[in-house]
Parts: C-alpha cells; sequence; structure tokens
C-alpha cells in the first residue's frame, strides 16, 4: 500500500476512534472530565497534512487535481477550521459531529475508482492557481463547518423544545451562539470564494466553463443565505437547514469541478 | 517504624453543627458575621493545643477545623465548645440546644472532602460550597492561624471537589424550579444580555425572576394588576414597574417572559407572539409559563425560535435532576474513598490512629 493510502487509513480510522470514543464518553456523562478528546482529532490532523504534503510531493503541486485529493484538501481545512471555531468559540462538541463528516469524506475519497491517479508528469506551481484553488477549498470547508454547526443548532432547538434535557443538551452551546457561528463560516466562506472567483480574472489559462459556472453557483447561493442571515429576514431554524441543505451543492459541484 | 510515622502525623479534627442537626433558629445565633471572622479564628488559635483552625460559617452550616497539638480530640471538642458558648454568650439551655458533630482524623478529611464537592449541602452538588470553602480557608490562611497540616488539607480537598465535579455529572442538571430556568436561559442567551419580564407577580415568578437576575440577567420589568405590588417587586429586583395593560407593548424588547397571572384563559397567544417574533426578526424568546390554569396558549411552542416552558415541564426536570444526583451520589462518594487512600488518610486510621484511639490515648474514653 503506498505511503499516502497508509496515512490516509490512519487519518480516517483515528477520526473515527475519536467519534466513537466522544459518544461514548457523551452517552456516560463524561464528556466534561475527558480531556482527551481532542487528541484523535490532533492525531488525525497530523496524519492527514502528512498525506497532503507526500502527495504534494508526488504530483509537484497543492494536491487538488483528483475528486479523492480535493476531498482529502476540504477534510484537512475542516479540521483547520474546528480547531480555529472550536477554540474561539469554546464549541468543543463541534469536533463530535465533524468527525463523522470527516471519516465519509475520506473513506468515499478512498473509495472511487482511480482515487489517487499518478500524473505522468509532475505538475507545475503557478502561484495564483494554487491560490485560487486552495482558497475554494477552503471556502467550501467553511461551508462544510456552517452544515456540521447548523446540524448542531437544529439538535439544540429539537431538544429545547421537545424539553429533553439530558447530556447533550448540557454541551451543546447555547443556540444563539451556534447561529452567530453559523453566519460567521457562511460570510467566511462567501469572502473566501469571492476571492478565490476574483483571483480567476486575473489567470492566464481560464478555468472550465462548467467549474466556473458552479463555482459563480455556489457563490451565488451562499452570498444569499449570508444576506438572509445579516437582514435577520428568516428564523435561525430555518438559516440552519439553508446551511445544511446548501452544503449539498458544493458537494455535488465537486464531481464537476474534479 | 510505625510508631513514628504515627507521631509525624497531624490529627485534624471538626466540630459543626450543619441544616440537618440543628434549625436554623440555633444555627443562627452561632453563625461569625464576615466582619468578626479573623478575630474568630485569633480566639480559636489561642485555645489550648489548638495549633491550627479553619472556620467556616454559612447559612447551612458552622464548622471549626483544628489541628491538636498536645491534648486529646476530647478535650479539644471541649474546649471548642466552651469557645463558642463565650464567644456568642449563649444561655445555659441555647448551649445545650446545639446540635454539634464530632469528627477526628479521616473522618475530618473525608467529611471536609464531601462538603467541598457539594455532597453534604442542602442542594447535592451545589457548587456555591466550593467558593464558601475556599474563601474560608483564604480568611484563616491570611491571618495566619493555619499551619502544614490545615493547608495540605484544604489543599487536596479542593483537589478532590474539582475531580468530583469533573468525573462525574453530580451538578449537572437543576433541582429547584428558579435553576431550571436559568439553565434553560443559558441554552439560549447569553444571560447578560437577557431582558426579563414578569407578567403578574407571583411568588413562584419572583423566584425565577430573582433566580435569572442573581445570575446576570440584564434587566427586568414587572407587570401586575396591582401596580403597586409590581412597583413594590420591581424595587426589590432592581427593575421597573409597568401598567398591566402596557405590557404588551413592550413584549418584543423582552427576552424572557414569566407569565403568572390569575387570568382564567390564555393570555399569551399564537397570534400575539408570531407578531413579536418579526418585531423581534427572529430573536429566539423563553416563556415560562407558572401559573395555572395556564397563562399561555401551548402552541406557542410550535412558533420557530419560541421555547415555552410551564410549571410541571419544570418541575419535571428539577426532578430529575435530583434523581440524577441522588444517582450519582455513590461515585462521588467511591472517589472520595480513592482519595482518602491516595492521600495517606486510611492509613492513618488503619496505623491506629483513630476518633477511638486518639481519645484513648488521652484516657478519656
Amino acid at each position: 500500500m503506498p505511503l499516502t493510502q497508509i496515512f490516509l487509513l490512519l487519518a480516517t480510522l483515528a477520526f473515527a476512534g475519536g467519534a466513537v470514543h466522544s459518544l461514548l464518553s457523551l452517552r456516560a456523562g463524561k464528556w466534561n472530565g475527558d480531556r482527551w478528546h481532542w487528541v484523535p482529532v490532533l492525531i488525525g490532523f497530523g496524519l492527514q497534512t502528512m498525506f497532503l504534503y507526500v502527495r504534494g510531493q508526488e504530483v509537484g503541486q497543492c494536491p487538488m487535481k483528483s475528486l479523492s485529493d480535493i476531498l482529502l484538501f476540504i477534510a484537512w481545512s475542516m479540521v483547520l477550521l474546528y480547531f480555529m471555531v472550536g477554540s474561539a468559540y469554546r464549541l468543543s462538541l463541534l469536533g463530535v459531529f465533524t468527525a463523522p463528516l470527516v471519516v465519509g469524506m475520506q473513506s468515499l475519497a478512498m473509495l472511487v475508482p482511480n482515487a489517487f491517479p499518478v500524473y505522468p508528469e509532475r505538475g507545475k506551481i503557478v502561484a495564483l492557481v494554487e491560490l485560487h484553488a486552495a482558497l475554494a477549498l477552503v471556502a467550501y470547508a467553511a461551508f462544510a463547518m456552517a452544515a456540521v454547526t447548523g446540524v448542531m443548532y437544529l439538535l439544540q432547538e429539537r431538544l429545547l423544545k421537545a424539553h429533553r434535557i439530558g447530556e447533550l443538551f448540557f454541551q451543546l452551546p447555547p443556540i444563539r451562539e451556534l447561529a452567530r457561528v453559523i453566519f460567521r463560516l457562511v460570510v467566511l466562506g462567501v469572502v473566501l470564494l469571492s476571492v478565490a472567483l476574483g483571483i480567476s480574472f486575473g489567470l492566464e489559462k481560464a478555468a472550465a466553463g462548467a467549474k466556473l459556472i458552479f463555482a459563480w453557483g455556489v457563490w451565488g447561493l451562499y452570498a444569499v443565505i449570508a444576506v438572509l442571515m445579516w437582514r435577520h429576514l428568516m428564523s435561525p431554524r430555518r438559516m440552519a437547514w439553508l446551511a445544511v441543505g446548501g452544503f449539498v451543492m458544493p458537494f455535488v459541484s465537486l464531481w464537476l469541478i474534479s | 517504624m510505625r510508631e513514628s510515622e504515627t507521631e509525624n502525623r497531624v490529627i485534624p479534627i471538626c466540630l459543626g453543627l450543619n441544616y440537618r442537626t440543628t434549625p436554623v433558629e440555633v444555627r443562627e445565633r452561632i453563625a461569625f458575621p464576615e466582619s468578626h471572622l479573623v478575630e474568630a479564628l485569633r480566639g480559636v488559635r489561642e485555645l489550648p493545643g489548638f495549633a491550627e483552625t479553619v472556620v467556616l460559617s454559612t447559612c447551612n452550616r458552622v464548622e471549626l477545623y483544628g489541628v491538636l497539638d498536645e491534648v486529646t480530640a476530647e478535650q479539644g471538642f471541649e474546649v471548642l465548645r466552651d469557645f463558642l458558648v463565650r464567644y456568642f454568650k449563649l444561655y445555659e439551655e441555647q448551649a445545650e440546644a446545639l446540635s454539634f458533630y464530632h469528627l477526628v482524623a479521616e473522618e475530618t478529611v473525608r467529611h471536609l472532602f464531601r462538603v467541598v464537592s457539594g455532597l453534604d449541602s442542602m442542594v447535592l452538588g451545589e457548587t456555591e460550597i466550593f467558593g464558601q470553602v475556599k474563601q474560608a480557608y483564604k480568611v484563616a490562611l491570611e491571618a495566619g492561624v493555619t499551619g502544614k497540616g490545615l493547608n495540605k488539607m484544604f489543599q487536596q480537598a479542593f483537589q478532590v471537589g474539582k475531580k468530583v465535579r469533573n468525573d462525574t455529572t453530580i451538578q449537572r442538571g437543576s433541582t429547584s424550579v428558579g435553576s431550571v430556568a436559568v439553565d434553560l436561559c443559558e441554552k439560549v442567551f447569553d444571560l447578560q444580555q437577557c431582558r426579563v419580564m414578569l407578567v403578574g407577580a407571583g411568588e413562584m415568578s419572583r423566584t425565577c425572576a430573582q433566580s435569572l437576575m442573581s445570575r446576570g440577567a440584564k434587566s427586568v420589568i414587572v407587570s401586575n394588576r396591582s401596580y403597586d405590588r409590581a412597583v413594590e417587586l420591581a424595587a426589590e429586583m432592581g427593575g421597573r414597574a409597568l401598567r398591566f395593560d402596557e405590557w404588551e407593548k413592550v413584549l418584543h424588547e423582552t427576552d424572557v417572559i414569566i407569565s403568572s397571572t390569575s387570568a382564567p384563559h390564555f393570555v399569551i397567544k399564537p397570534e400575539m407572539i408570531e407578531a413579536v417574533m418579526k418585531k423581534r426578526r427572529w430573536e429566539p424568546l423563553f416563556i415560562i409559563d407558572i401559573a395555572v390554569p395556564r397563562d399561555v396558549d401551548p402552541r406557542v411552542n410550535g412558533i420557530d425560535g419560541v421555547f415555552l416552558y410551564d410549571i410541571d415541564a419544570l418541575q419535571a426536570i428539577a426532578n430529575d435532576g435530583r434523581r440524577e444526583r441522588e444517582r450519582q451520589l455513590a461515585v462521588c462518594d467511591q472517589i472520595i474513598e480513592e482519595q482518602l487512600t491516595k492521600f495517606g488518610y486510611l492509613q492513618l486510621s488503619a496505623s491506629g490512629v483513630s476518633k477511638a484511639s486518639v481519645v484513648s490515648e488521652g484516657g478519656l474514653v
């Protein structure tokens, strides 16, 4: 098995193990006393980084060509955002919700046919192209994290409405805080995608038509969501649903981008 | 070897009374005011045989911890009791009514660990006592009346208290309607930004509002059919009063509504709240309906961003919280026993330095 795939497999196992451990400690009511739930996530992140580094060496540029490479880059960005958002907003539980999505994306990356193709020639590094692609994928990761936070919002809202006050309820943050985090992640994604699309105007070789149309489509969708959230034109519950459902579009568009 | 170990050990004692042993009308007579605590500590420290001391005086307990030097536990307890009678100028019949517990060696440490962990509190698992013990210890430390023995014991107690809270769910959940209201609010809002409105000024709604205000709620408005009563309650809570025909107009500026009118029909209806939510631009609204018959149409809970809890829902959550804490009690006690072993206090007992032996050494048993 190639080194890259060993890193990937181990990273997936670390995230899966972390998710299971976290769920078990939540069920046992020991989440607060468990100071180790972030360790598997950190190990997984380290292994993801190793994967990206070795794969980057193989392809000669930032590994973002095949669907599997793209899924991996987004998964890596999501974990990076989790570390940033989780500590800034004390959303340690965000990791529990992020890990299954990361496991799903990495499993899919391993299962698709011709997952990590070997290219006959090493790619040339064009800084603007790399920046454009990387920013677009980090923006997609921000949308993915908004979707994950949206799930947390909907869950906490459900628990509050149904008067189901248990361990999960106490660990989830206040819903007003979750609504704010969703909004900020959506805005972050829109800003990053705007910069990425702005850069595409300066590229010597224009991006393929369908790819660009979809990217603008995703930008438009999230720009509308951001405005609706900013102007408080819909209830936070509907916004959370939009953040969750909205991610379907960028996720599907990954096939086209690749 | 064992003998020298025993000699080097510090034998802590505790003379105390609490809400279980002594009624409040007796307890209040021997409560140490904060302003006189240092003076009292020095008084205890000057008693014959008292090398160190800490005095814990709260509304639910008065406990005097000490480390004895050259006197037996029995003598120490007698001296302490006499000190209290003298200090508080108690008559003989008042002194007779005091029902103390006398703890020696590991019993003292176990008791302190349980107190700090909230296991000996009236509300099982409450966290306030941790701060109260910490404060009592700090005052004693600054007064220079503690030493190696009590310093170590209290530091260990704080460690154990934290461990019990971290490793169990003893403080989880709420056990009273007021604290349930606060917990729920904290899962919706940042409490510091929370504006509360009381519609009706019943006793239970007052309790809920006071719980919210004590935890930092931003403001409170009181509206009641009797305006005088609204003014009185608003003044008590540092809020403002509103005439009863005006409360609907400011509903959209409120984050938490606590309703307890005596109206025989719903006073808060879905149409009213839908309009309010539009004005609030979908900011969440938390409604506590304490009235019986209910003031709030239950369909209101179906509106996005509105969370409605009636008295039965709050009471059920409080009952669940109490049951959960009781289930955790055995786990907490197990942790405390493990920590007593770890810190060597059970060996203290096993090596013969127990209550009985300390007392018998002095020849008083």
